[in-house]
């Protein structure tokens, strides 16, 4: 191995930084000129770069400081430069689209407290709300999901479309439903069955938009950037760190769920026999008793750590 | 601990550690006639202690770190057409006072320690 192959070796596990790099460089050209200087003193290849090495000493405590500066430096970047990925167009759209939400509340304000009064303006109010607070909120919608950030990566525009049409349904058939139940009201039919007829306005256009996004999130792929994945994984060792073990963890999320279907159970029966007033008490239980389990598997993990210590130096 | 231990020889050994202490001091020195680079500045530090002083490169390293991070000493990289690029480091205005402050303050705990062991006349 040559100088440049030992160096990239004893900072293979760094993060590179240009400090790094720089770092690096230095150590390259000081560590040629060492090995150099002691084979002139007689010293054979190898035993030179071994010698010169040795001398070096360790890295580790140097190569720590100047790598972490740079996983700093990246996690700031990334957390706050997402105004790079707004283009200029993009950015004139979403301050557009805002304007538009503002100019449908507005007129909706203006008619709700404008001369006309009665229910014959709530279509009017709604109708100018569905258009334009609607239009925008489904304009940003698309523009959200096919916005490239720090964080994520942009949704295909032919996926975002399809939410584009499930949001779409889903704001137009709640406008309908409102209409309807107001236009019921105005015309006090209240003793006909407005209220399951309202309801069944729901059918046509909200289900379908509901169904069809709840099936575009459950299908949803993972679109966050490796570094996102790279932090979430992290995140998860540490929890297990925490748990100890894999198995524990799983065993503490067993004993959770178990507690928390019992604290159903025991709302849905509570109900029944004693009433809504006392019921909701079975969720606190169940609340205390997973802090109480969790307590429990966390001093686990702990004394785990402290047999591992003593078992070591027992050795 | 070091000394519980330490066999005595009655032959002097250079105390690493107590050199230790002054890297900063003794990286100054080296650079108030030029400017120099890491290999020049650790060769200097070998031939001068007569390659009894055990000292890690990284100790330097670190060093050349502290005292640029504090303006004591500024790099640039050399001109090299050859091989790897050099980082030459050359002292402040402020090193140079640093330097000069501590030469003061070892002289004078120098004659401290050499008052505090000196035998008793009786």
């Amino acid at each position: 191995m040559n100088t440049r192959q030992q160096i990239e070796a004893l900072f293979s596990g760094y993060e590179k930084s240009t400090e790094l790099a720089d770092f690096m460089e230095e150590l390259e050209s000081n560590l040629n000129d060492r090995v150099a200087f002691l084979k002139q003193k007689g010293l054979g290849g190898q035993e030179a770069l071994d010698k010169a090495l040795a001398e070096l000493g360790d890295v580790s405590a140097l190569a720590d400081e100047l790598s972490l500066k740079r996983k700093q430096e990246v996690i700031s970047e990334m957390y706050m430069k997402t105004r790079n990925y707004i283009s200029p167009p993009r950015m004139a759209l979403y301050v557009a689209l805002g304007a538009l939400i503002g100019f449908g509340a507005i007129v909706g304000g203006v008619i709700a407290f404008g001369p006309a009064q009665g229910y014959d303006i709530a279509p009017a109010i709604l109708g100018t709300l569905m258009i334009f607070c609607g239009g925008g909120i489904l304009g940003l919608i698309f523009l959200g999901l096919t916005q490239e950030t720090a964080s994520k990566m942009a949704m295909p525009w032919k996926r975002a479309l399809w939410y584009l049409l499930a949001a779409a349904l889903v704001i137009f058939g709640l406008s309908v439903t409102a209409m309807v139940y107001v236009n019921y009201i105005y015309f006090d039919l209240a003793e006909a069955p407005y209220l399951s007829e309202t309801l069944a306005t729901l059918i046509p256009f909200f289900l379908p938009g509901a169904a069809l996004g709840i099936f575009l999130i459950l299908t949803e792929k993972d679109l966050s950037k490796p570094w996102v994945a790279k932090l979430r994984k992290e995140a998860l060792e540490s929890a297990h760190e925490r748990f100890g073990s894999p198995v524990q963890q799983e065993r503490f999320g067993l004993i959770c769920g178990a507690i928390w279907i019992a604290a159903i159970a025991a709302f849905i029966l509570l109900s029944i026999t004693v009433g809504f007033k006392f019921s909701w008490l079975a969720f606190v239980a169940a609340l205390v008793a997973q802090l109480l389990v969790q307590a429990a598997f966390s001093k686990d993990a702990a004394g785990g750590a402290k047999d591992g210590v003593a078992r070591k130096q027992a050795q | 601990m070091e000394n519980s231990i330490r066999s005595i020889s009655m032959e002097p050994k250079l105390s690493s550690d107590l050199l230790r202490g002054h890297t900063d001091t003794i990286v100054l020195g080296s650079l108030l006639k030029q400017d120099r680079y890491g290999f020049e500045i650790y060769n200097r530090i070998l031939g001068r202690t007569g390659e009894q002083y055990e000292l890690k490169e990284t100790t330097l390293y670190s060093s050349y770190k502290r005292l640029e991070r504090d303006g004591y000493i500024t790099s640039y990289w050399g001109d090299e057409t050859q091989g790897a690029r050099r980082k030459y480091y050359r002292i402040t205005e402020t090193g140079r006072g640093l330097y000069a402050q501590n030469k003061i303050d070892l002289e004078f705990t120098q004659r401290i320690i050499r008052d505090l062991l000196k035998e008793d006349e009786e």
